[in-house]
């Protein structure tokens, strides 16, 4: 019972359910998002600009309202919290340091506005018992030694009992009551602290007995308890507990474990204007970190970074997610991001979720054109040709390449479930059709269809607009809006219709790093392979990409670079059918 | 005819420049000679005794040996051992311009962040509005206010000379506070705060007074000091509302202002010159620590929002 319920704990940390954003001036930008995100996972969101990614972000965060659907952590509703209450940091990629603060001050400014639970602890009698036992562990003579340390090395902190409580590992108010003893000491037995040593032992304990003691008679006659920690306890036995800021202490020590991470110790007094691009992006992070909380959101925080940092910052990022046992949903427009740092990448276009798996689900599977041509670097070579169903193979230019042989049963699967979708699609147009539609639509990259935002012209025009609409019938105009989306459904189920039968276009597509590219060298056999003059050839160093003409389209492949390509050399390219992927050039969506 | 030259020969561009840097000097040094001149006089006349005020009203400064404090000493406690007007004009001025400003930077910081960090209807409206309302001159609610304020004293009955200081006053420094020129400067500045900082520090659980005193007045600091300089200078220079509001009062009521223009209009006596001139120097003391406090951040502080001087 238990580990089902934990199981289902794990799989559901962070759920992002049927999310829409519409924005006030009636632009739709993420149509029905939904993923359900476990604990530990580096999700990222990943599309070309205005996709609607970052607006997705900023609803889980709460910079932006809800239109519709709903946002889970654990069994909690996070959709009317403010973005303060919902544990979550977020770094963006302008960094948003706050300028007039040093880097110290950047890091802790979460932790000096914030009140923290803690048990209330009764100091006096900590403090008491810490330092007779320091006294009778160490001596004198060491404590002593650990003052001097403290006053000859250069502070860390700028204070003295907060440098003792760090070097002699006991809480804050110890090490004051400490400096407090040790202040009261003359000048005499301060020099000569070793001769005197037994004498200053005794006379502390002496002192801290007699402070225990008041302190513990002034408790019994308030009748309040204590356990062997020293909190206090509630009258049924528990420990009490307040909500408070942090003591200066506190933040100090937590900034100062959080720069250490991040190698940010030399900078804490810098303001963030005198830091290099790659130390903001440290700094943010840390502001992140020092929350403390288990899902951090990050809004394309490389992308102001060099080439160069950016890929150090990555494995940085990559390693602090799995050293603090984070969750992460990671914003991007680089698909190299996306492969290299996730664990599960949702792509997205024109605010719809085209598809959702881990990496290498993305490039070896991926459900659409969108996601196939976004996805790797260089992009995959995609063209057209004909697919012959009665014979099962596809035609070019006279040659016959055999499809497999269960891709026919796919073919007509596929498009038999096709039609059947648009058949009820136009018969029944609605919202939810339309919205398909547009995601049709938004996969092809075929241009986008406004919206039915009102027209913003001048004074006039918008007075003779309110008029002219005044004496219209408004139904009538609602159809109007959708007779765009409506006359494409209808040609799309044209289409689909005749791909029954005969031979049809499709677009096929390769990866580069699957064709097999080879140097033509005289007196060699190439049936079966293309050969061709390259029309461009770029040396990456340890490979080249070649680009070169096929089917009216340009191909990139990949050839190593220990064959020297030179102007006039002629390449030879062979592919085998495995590889191709076989896309409807009507739905967008990968037949299989 | 070319002589042997040491110096490096100078380029065209460079003979040109040198040449703009001169022109440019003489100009400013007559712009300048003549904004300062009558303060130079100024300050040289309060120190001439009566017998140069009398023979050498041309000179700017006293004559040599004669010069004198007399006007000064008066200040504080007049001849027949009473408190002189004159710490009380000063007390008065100095007040009621500190609470203008105070109430002016409170207000503006306050609108701006409304404004510009939180989202409500009509906003659009209300900066429109604000922008209209500049364009009307300060002139028109002149008579309006005036009678509203006799409406309002006979009302209240605030015949007492402590009743009509507090309602003088409050008429000063109430309406003086709604200077839209000021909105619209912090406004301005307040845009170019970037909106990832706000966000930022809302997700770090700040509220909005947090946000507002730990992160965008310390960054508004000297925009805020054009502000105080500005509300500052209009403020201690008011003459029109104070001398319309106060006439026919006392003498402890007034401004500095008002009764400076009140003394040179008044006796004709020659030393009563002197004391106006003693008087008008003393009377520029507060503007000049203002300036000197203010003069640093200011340049910087209008070239963020957008104002060029």
């Amino acid at each position: 019972m238990e580990t089902t319920e934990n199981n289902k704990n794990n799989q559901t940390f962070l759920s992002l359910r049927h999310l829409v954003k519409v924005y006030p001036n009636g632009e739709k930008a993420v149509y029905d998002f939904n993923l359900e995100i476990a604990k530990n996972e580096f999700i990222v969101i990943v599309g070309p600009s205005g996709c609607g990614k970052s607006t997705t972000l900023r609803m889980v965060a709460g910079l932006e309202d809800i239109t519709d659907g709903d946002i889970y952590l654990g069994d909690e509703l996070l959709n009317y919290k403010p973005c303060k209450d919902r544990h979550m940091a977020i770094v963006f990629q302008s960094y948003a340091l706050y300028p007039q603060m040093n880097v110290f001050q950047n890091i802790a400014f979460p932790l000096t506005i914030n009140k923290y639970p803690a048990p209330v602890v009764n100091e006096t009698l900590l403090s008491c018992a810490q330092l007779s036992g320091l006294i009778e562990r160490l001596g004198v003579v060491k404590i002593a030694e650990a003052f001097k340390t403290v006053n000859e090395t250069k502070s860390k902190f700028g204070n003295v009992s907060e440098d003792l409580a760090v070097l002699l590992d006991v809480e804050y108010c110890t090490a004051k009551l400490l400096v407090k003893l040790y202040n009261s000491l003359n000048g005499e037995t301060k020099t000569a602290v070793e001769s005197n040593a037994e004498q200053i032992a005794a006379e502390w304990n002496e002192k801290l007995a007699e402070t225990a003691q008041t302190e513990q008679a002034k408790l019994n006659a308030e009748n309040v308890k204590l356990n062997e920690k020293f909190h206090v306890l509630n009258g049924d036995g528990t420990e009490k507990s307040e909500t408070r800021k942090l003591t200066r202490y506190e933040i100090k020590t937590k900034v100062y474990e959080t720069a250490d991470k991040l190698d940010l110790t030399p900078y804490l007094d810098k303001l963030p204007k005198e830091l290099s691009g790659g130390q903001m992006q440290r700094v943010a992070l840390g502001r992140a970190i020092i929350k403390d909380v288990p899902i951090f959101l990050m809004d394309e925080p490389l992308s102001n970074l060099d080439a160069k940092l950016r890929l150090t910052m990555r494995s940085e990022i990559v390693k602090l997610h799995n050293r603090i046992n984070a969750t992460t949903i990671y914003v991007t427009h680089d698909q190299i991001e996306a492969m290299t740092m996730a664990s599960r990448i949702v792509v997205m276009s024109r605010g719809f979720v085209q598809q959702i798996g881990t990496p290498e689900d993305i490039y070896n599977n991926p459900s659409n054109v969108f996601v196939a041509r976004f996805i790797g670097s260089p992009s995959m070579n995609l063209f057209e040709m004909d697919y012959d169903l009665s014979k099962n193979a596809f035609t070019y230019g006279g040659f016959d390449i055999p499809a497999h042989k269960s891709f026919k049963t796919a073919y007509q699967k596929f498009y038999a479930e096709k039609c059947g979708i648009f058949e009820e699609i136009n018969a029944n147009f609605d919202l939810a059709a339309r919205e398909q539609i547009l995601k049709i639509l938004s996969v092809l990259g075929t241009s986008k269809v406004k919206t039915q935002t009102a027209k913003k012209g001048n004074i006039i025009t918008r007075t003779a607009d309110f008029f002219k609409n005044l004496f219209k019938k408004k139904d009538k105009e609602e159809v109007d809006v959708w007779l765009k989306e409506k006359t494409i459904a209808k040609e799309k189920l044209e289409e689909l219709r005749l791909r029954g039968s005969g031979v049809n276009k499709l677009f096929i597509g390769i990866r580069p790093e699957r064709l097999e590219v080879e140097k033509v060298v005289s007196g060699k056999n190439y049936d079966g392979c293309l050969v061709i003059e390259p029309t461009l050839t770029e040396l990456l160093g340890g490979e080249y990409n070649v680009h070169f003409e096929f089917c009216g389209r340009n191909m990139i492949g990949k050839l190593a670079a220990k064959h020297k390509l030179s102007a006039g050399d002629k390449i030879a390219v062979r592919f085998s059918a495995d590889d191709l992927y076989v896309f409807d050039p009507v739905t967008g969506d990968t037949i299989k | 005819m070319r002589s042997v030259n040491t110096k490096k020969r100078l380029t065209k561009s460079q003979i040109t420049a040198r040449r703009e840097k001169i022109v440019s000097f003489i100009v400013l040094a007559i712009a300048a000679f003549l904004f300062v001149f009558p303060l130079i006089y100024m300050l040289g006349t309060s120190f001439k005794s009566e017998l140069d005020l009398q023979t050498h009203p041309e000179k700017i400064f006293p004559t040599p040996g004669q010069w004198t404090l007399k006007h000064y000493t008066g200040f504080f406690i007049t001849a027949s051992g009473e408190l002189d007007n004159m710490p009380k004009w000063m007390f008065n001025s100095i007040w009621s311009t500190a609470a203008t400003v105070g109430l002016t930077l409170l207000t503006d910081l306050i609108v701006a962040y409304v404004v510009v960090f939180l989202r409500w209807k009509g906003k659009k409206v209300f900066m429109k509005l604000l922008f209209a309302w500049m364009a009307a001159p300060t002139v028109i609610g002149t008579a309006p206010g005036l009678m509203i304020f006799q409406t309002v004293k006979n009302a209240l009955g605030a015949n007492t000379s402590a009743g009509t200081y507090m309602l003088v006053y409050f008429w000063l420094v109430v309406p003086g506070i709604t200077g839209v020129f000021n909105v619209i400067l912090m406004n301005n500045f307040f845009r170019t705060i970037p909106v990832d900082i706000i966000e930022s520090a809302k997700s770090d659980g700040a509220s909005h007074f947090k946000i507002f005193t730990k992160i965008v007045c310390p960054l508004a600091k000297s925009t805020m000091m054009v502000i105080v300089l500005f509300t500052f200078a209009a403020s201690w220079n008011n003459l029109q509302g104070p001398q319309l509001l106060m006439a026919g009062e006392g003498q402890a009521i007034q401004t500095i202002t008002v009764a400076l223009a009140e003394s040179y209009g008044g006796s004709s006596a020659w030393g009563a010159q002197g004391v106006s001139m003693a008087t008008a120097v003393f009377s520029l003391i507060p503007v000049l620590i203002i300036f000197i406090f203010t003069q640093n951040k200011m340049i910087e502080g209008l070239a963020s929002t957008g104002v060029k001087g």
